[in-house]
């Protein structure tokens, strides 16, 4: 029966961080086999090059070192692609051909050619450098503009051009739009390349034997898609691999999804040299070679009315992939998910997007947080700016006017939108900041030779990813799944087949799954990352944590509580049926008369160890597994968040003052845990948006290679986050919880820049690229004081 | 090259022949194998994770030598709690979600470790004291309101038990 769930909505301290607290954590690195050996790449030192030898003898010859293999030695393996592991997207595409290592040519810094494999870490880099390569330096193409160019160095010269995917998204009649239109906007917006990096690398752990076949310890966000792929690749048996991912993980953000060519070489090499093979990536490797997203270009056009109503965009974008050799998004998934989610909050009905994917002698992008849409919502958001303040509109009176204002909403180009609100986001963004008083308190500044500004921002973030989406994008499933098992003790298993690194699913889930039974959340342990224990899923990823994942628990517990008040109420001798029982502090307890009652606990132990007590015919034990698919082709948060900034003209240094982050979880299970998310979204957003970036130089020389040159923001770099709760609960899950944490850094550029160009109105700065840097800010006044 | 050496890590001694080039974070990982220290940034110094306290100051234990360590007394992550009592930098860590993938926590309780024995207030102050460690999940509001939530356990400590939870 449905009762209230007394877990939900409650800040319990987090179940993971006892031991992440005292160093019991188990992270990838951590694990160490018998015989184990370690692997390391040669990478190529230049962009785009012939290897005209490769000269091993030493490096082998070297004490300690076990194995040197080169792009020969892996040929046989065949390319790594596949149909299963490339999107199946409308639109056009092309597919690099490439093994786990490089042969012959290489593409970008970083791209591995050799392997070494050596009894320790200090052997192996000795060996590394032993390892001499001759290269013939090719021409390269690190500006996607140029990519595009007839004369453009060619990355696959099968291919023809440099495109790797096109897609024309059309949706009602933009031309008749923009025909209407009082005002266009029209600018070309660049977002540079920025995004993930966790603080724990890429690694893995592979060993192999004929009996049991391959296990691949991983730092992975989707152990069960890596394993499906590797044993296509591998041409093993299915039931001959195992992927798990260790207890913790040290953060991912996107870049632990696709399926990499190192984890291949370790999964080759532990087959081939019959040795556990453990690879650590270093921070150098990591920043050469993931992290990488976002990376567009925008000419975007707005077609909007006297009065602030957009009636039609356009807008040609240009994706910058690099060198498109990782499995699974192969680079184009990302700019594609967001050129579908551009018009994002707007309720725009004509649309007219076009978007080009090229490759360049870079890294290929990965995923990273808020996937895809981070350059187009800054675009988008800012030339609503613009807009506004050319028909001298408020920045919110023009957003609120073209926000979705009613629910359900199908976006021009399909995107289903479930609930929201964004007139009481906004409401109480603005109450938050005095916004009212604002504009005095700004002019006055003005007047006083201070710059203030506030800017805004709105964002639909996804909640979950459902099977519609994925499956025609990756192949792969979006249902949530979960077994609830009771083992004979009276303690709750809940198995989930994703893999959470942080997000806190042991506790969110066991609240729900505690609520659900009548237990408390100490009686659940939730147990994840291993594919031969838990069941098959699509992994951790697009917030689909508290929209699909936890919602498949508490189906799965729901589904338990027939067959337990069959079993209390044959313990009790009474003949009830399952509404007759509530189940409340480890109780069953009969709902007529409360006295009745049965331990939760003696439940589960007639159910597991004495079976002779169970109801005649009922069949032993006490699990459920459940798939939950919402009945929507989109789940989505509804968020607004506001900056307010100080901009000094003189240095173009710029301080946060105020960060407040309006967001919908629908309804949190754990507001502090929710807090966490999003605080980390928008500092990460902060940090792409203002001062990460990875630069690459003319010769496609990697700038960015250390910690101390792609600058993550430290504490004194970032503001206090305030967070408000704005919450429309989903009509799609059982709790009414929304998945948070993937979309939040989308929602910063616009908003930090808005704030950023409103200071500065009296100087007539107008800001179109990314990074935020006090040096671009700079430049811009004196661009604009120039020109007065 | 090798060397003997004596470290005493957690008030244990470990006498080894070590390379010379052994680096310390190496030493307590995989010689001593305390591996709640981490290692993020491979020996830039930058990302702090491995940061512990050697004779009372917190250090980067990726940028010393386990040779220079020789004779040291260094204390981990995993030498705060007593049995099950909790340090009150993880206790304040604990209560107020100051974690959430846990890779740059061992860092930042150390650091905040040498920190707390002399404690600052003003959240500038705090944010000062740990930029040294990066974290990437929690846009350190949290951590901030952790370290509060720890010096007020730590003011309200008698000097005997001042002297308990900070040996070193």
């Amino acid at each position: 029966m449905a009762t209230a769930n007394a877990w939900v909505g409650q800040s319990i301290k987090r179940k993971e961080d006892r031991r992440l607290l005292v160093g019991d954590g188990q992270y990838l690195p951590d694990i160490v086999l018998p015989r184990m050996v370690v692997m390391g790449f040669v990478r190529s030192m230049y962009a785009h090059a012939k290897i005209t030898s490769i000269e091993t003898t030493q490096a082998a010859a070297l004490p300690g070192v076990r194995a040197v293999l080169t792009g020969a030695d892996v040929k046989h393996l065949g390319s790594v692609l596949s149909d299963m592991s490339t999107p199946n997207l409308p639109g056009e595409t092309n597919r690099p051909i490439f093994w786990p290592l490089s042969i012959d040519e290489v593409k970008y810094v970083g791209d591995p050619l050799a392997v070494v494999v050596a009894r320790d870490k200090y052997t192996l880099e000795d060996a590394i450098e032993l390892v001499d390569v001759e290269y013939e330096p090719l021409d390269i193409v690190i500006d996607p503009e140029h990519a595009l160019q007839a004369d453009a160095p060619r990355l696959y010269p099968d291919w023809g051009d440099n495109v790797l995917y096109h897609q024309h998204i059309p949706a009602g009649d933009a031309d008749a739009a923009f025909a209407q239109a009082d005002l266009v906007i029209k600018e070309r917006f660049r977002c540079h390349r920025t995004g993930g990096q966790p603080m724990e690398t890429r690694g893995c752990l592979a060993t192999y034997n004929p009996g049991e076949g391959l296990t691949l310890w991983l730092t992975t966000q989707r152990p069960h898609i890596k394993r499906h792929l590797l044993a296509e690749y591998l041409n093993l048996p299915h039931s001959q691999v195992r992927v798990i991912m260790p207890k913790d993980m040290g953060g991912a953000f996107g870049t632990k999804a696709p399926l990499y060519r190192e984890e291949l070489m370790a999964c080759h090499l532990a087959m081939k040299l019959r040795r556990p093979v453990k690879w650590i990536e270093n921070r150098q490797e990591s920043l050469m070679n993931v992290g990488q997203g976002r990376d567009q270009i925008h000419e975007l056009e707005l077609a909007v009315k006297k009065d602030g109503t957009i009636l039609g965009l356009r807008d040609r974008i240009l994706a910058d992939c690099g060198d498109a050799r990782t499995a699974i998004y192969v680079g184009f998934a990302m700019p594609f998910l967001g050129a579908m989610y551009l018009i994002n909050g707007y309720d725009i009905p004509n649309v007219d997007i076009d978007l080009t994917c090229v490759v360049t002698n870079k890294a290929c992008l990965t995923p990273s947080r808020a996937f895809g849409s981070f350059a187009g919502r800054f675009a988008l958001d800012r030339a609503v700016e613009m807009a506004a303040r050319a028909l001298e509109i408020d920045p919110v009176e023009i957003r609120l006017k073209n926000a979705i204002k009613t629910f359900p909403h199908v976006s021009a180009v399909g995107v289903h939108v479930d609930s929201g609100d964004f007139p009481g986001s906004f409401a109480k963004a603005c109450a938050a900041l005095d916004y009212d008083n604002f504009r005095q308190e700004q002019s006055e500044a003005w007047q006083n030779g201070r710059y203030l500004g506030v800017g805004f921002s709105m964002g639909v973030e996804i909640s979950g990813v459902p099977s519609e989406v994925l499956v025609p994008m990756e192949r792969q499933p979006g249902f949530g799944v979960a077994t609830v098992q009771f083992d004979a003790h009276g303690k709750v298993q809940v198995a989930e087949g994703d893999s959470p690194h942080g997000q806190g699913h042991e506790t969110t889930i066991a609240q729900v799954v505690a609520g659900e039974l009548g237990l408390s959340p100490e009686d659940i342990y939730v147990t994840y990352g291993d594919t031969h224990s838990g069941p098959f899923a699509a992994g951790t990823i697009g917030s689909r944590g508290a929209s699909y994942t936890l919602s498949a628990a508490v189906l799965a517990a729901r589904a338990l509580r027939p067959k337990m008040a069959n079993i209390a109420a044959h313990l009790l001798h009474i003949e009830a049926g399952e509404d007759n029982f509530v189940f409340r502090d480890g109780y069953a307890i009969l709902t007529r008369d409360e006295s009745q009652r049965v331990p939760i606990a003696k439940i589960a132990e007639v159910a597991l160890l004495s079976p002779t007590e169970l109801p005649p015919g009922m069949e032993a034990g006490l699990e459920h597994t459940s798939h939950f698919e919402a009945e929507t082709a989109g789940m989505h948060s509804c968020n607004v968040h506001a900056a307010q900034v100080e901009v000094s003209p003189d240095t173009g240094e710029y301080k946060i003052l105020r960060y407040v982050a309006v967001d919908d979880a629908g309804q949190p299970i754990n507001p502090m845990v929710v807090r966490g998310q999003i605080h980390g979204g928008v500092a990460m957003g902060i940090g792409n948006a203002c001062m990460e970036e990875f630069i690459y130089d003319e010769n496609g020389q990697q700038l960015t290679t250390t910690l101390l040159d792609y600058h993550i923001p430290s504490s004194l770099d970032l503001p206090h986050i305030e967070t408000i709760e704005h919450n429309v609960p989903s009509p799609h899950t059982p709790l009414g919880s929304k998945g948070k944490g993937e979309g939040t850094p989308g929602m910063v550029p616009a908003a930090v820049a808005n704030a950023i160009e409103d200071a500065l109105q009296p100087l007539g700065v107008k800001i179109t690229d990314l990074p935020l840097t006090p040096e671009r800010i700079w430049k811009l006044i004196q661009a604009a004081q120039s020109k007065e | 090259m090798k060397r003997s050496i004596g470290i005493t890590i957690n008030g244990e001694v470990y006498e080894e022949t070590v390379d010379q080039r052994l680096l310390l974070v190496d030493f307590i990982r995989e010689v001593a194998g305390l591996t709640g220290t981490h290692v993020g940034c491979s020996v830039e110094g930058r990302c702090g994770a491995c940061t512990v306290v050697l004779n009372g100051k917190a250090v980067k234990a990726c940028l010393l030598l386990a040779v220079q360590a020789d004779g040291a007394s260094v204390l981990t992550i995993e030498g705060l709690a007593k049995d099950d009592a909790l340090h009150p930098i993880q206790d304040g860590f604990w209560e107020k979600h100051g974690l959430q993938c846990g890779f740059c926590t061992p860092g930042l309780l150390m650091t905040l470790y040498e920190f707390l024995q002399n404690p600052k207030h003003s959240d500038e102050e705090i944010r000062t004291a740990m930029s040294g460690v990066i974290c990437r999940c929690t846009g350190y509001v949290h951590i901030v309101e952790a370290v509060k939530h720890a010096i007020a356990a730590v003011e309200a400590l008698s000097p005997e038990e001042r002297k308990e939870w900070f040996p070193v």
